[in-house]
């Protein structure tokens, strides 16, 4: 994926690859969000819903009693806009400029997405990424896109 | 705020919480760190939703990174909720507290 700043907006190319691989992460993000799609204590929701109230587990509760549901319910609006957007691209590379409202959805949910991935590798500040190998490879890897996919889009609707 | 829900039931809420509060204290709200966010990321973030210039934001950011935590806001019990969630529709790890 590339990525640039233009007049209207950040400019993506994206490959069908890259479609293909977006669409199965929106998805599962997607059916992830849904009400019975997570435990309580699962540490995807956890981490996507996190206490208002770090010592005051009563206040605490009735927070997330106020938020949790219209929370979940616009992180599912952008995914499912995201996912419309990138279903909609085909199977030949495509080019596609992002506006401010587009530009900020996408990166809400590419950190849902990071967000999602990261917790379930364990990423820590001490996460060797160096090394390629093992079970978790493919997603190591997929988390590693998505940064450079996010970092790239922050610093061209930057500027 | 784009896309984000206020609180409601605000003082059904107060009703039900278990801490009483002294009115004097401003409350705050707290960021975080966390291994995940990109730092450009949040940066954005408290641009985006604070208004604050780039600087600042970048100043609060590096707060978060290297002190653990950085208090990004400060106002009534009300806002600082309302700040918070629009943080967690962001993906950052935000929390309320009185000022100490």
């Amino acid at each position: 994926m590339r990525v640039g700043a233009g007049r209207e907006g950040a400019k993506v190319r994206v490959d069908a690859g890259e479609a293909a691989t977006l669409v199965t992460l929106l998805t599962d993000l997607l059916a992830a969000l849904q009400p019975d799609g997570l435990d309580a204590h699962d540490p995807v929701r956890q981490r996507l819903f996190p206490d208002g109230y770090r010592d005051d587990p009563a206040s605490a509760r009735a927070f997330r009693d106020l938020t949790e549901s219209s929370l979940g319910a616009e992180r599912t609006e952008r995914v499912r806009r995201c996912l419309a957007e990138v279903s909609a691209l085909g199977d030949r590379p495509a080019q596609v400029v992002l506006d401010d409202e587009a530009g900020d959805r996408w990166l809400r949910v590419l950190a849902d997405l990071r967000l999602a991935v990261g917790t379930r590798l364990g990423v820590t500040e001490q996460t060797d990424f160096h090394d390629g190998d093992g079970p978790d490879a493919a997603a190591r890897s997929v988390y590693l896109w998505l940064t450079a996919v996010q970092d790239a889009l922050v610093r061209a609707l930057m500027n | 705020m784009a896309g984000t829900v206020a609180p409601q039931r605000q003082e059904e809420r107060q009703a039900d919480a278990g801490t009483v509060p002294e009115p004097d204290r401003p409350w705050i709200t707290v960021v975080w760190n966390d291994p995940i966010n990109l730092m450009s990321y949040v940066t954005h973030v408290f641009m985006t939703v604070f208004g604050y210039p780039k600087a600042k934001a970048e100043k609060l950011m590096l707060d978060v990174h290297r002190r653990g935590r950085a208090v990004v806001s400060s106002g009534t019990r009300e806002r600082m909720e309302l700040d918070v969630t629009t943080l967690h529709g962001y993906g950052l790890w935000a929390t309320l507290e009185q000022q100490s």
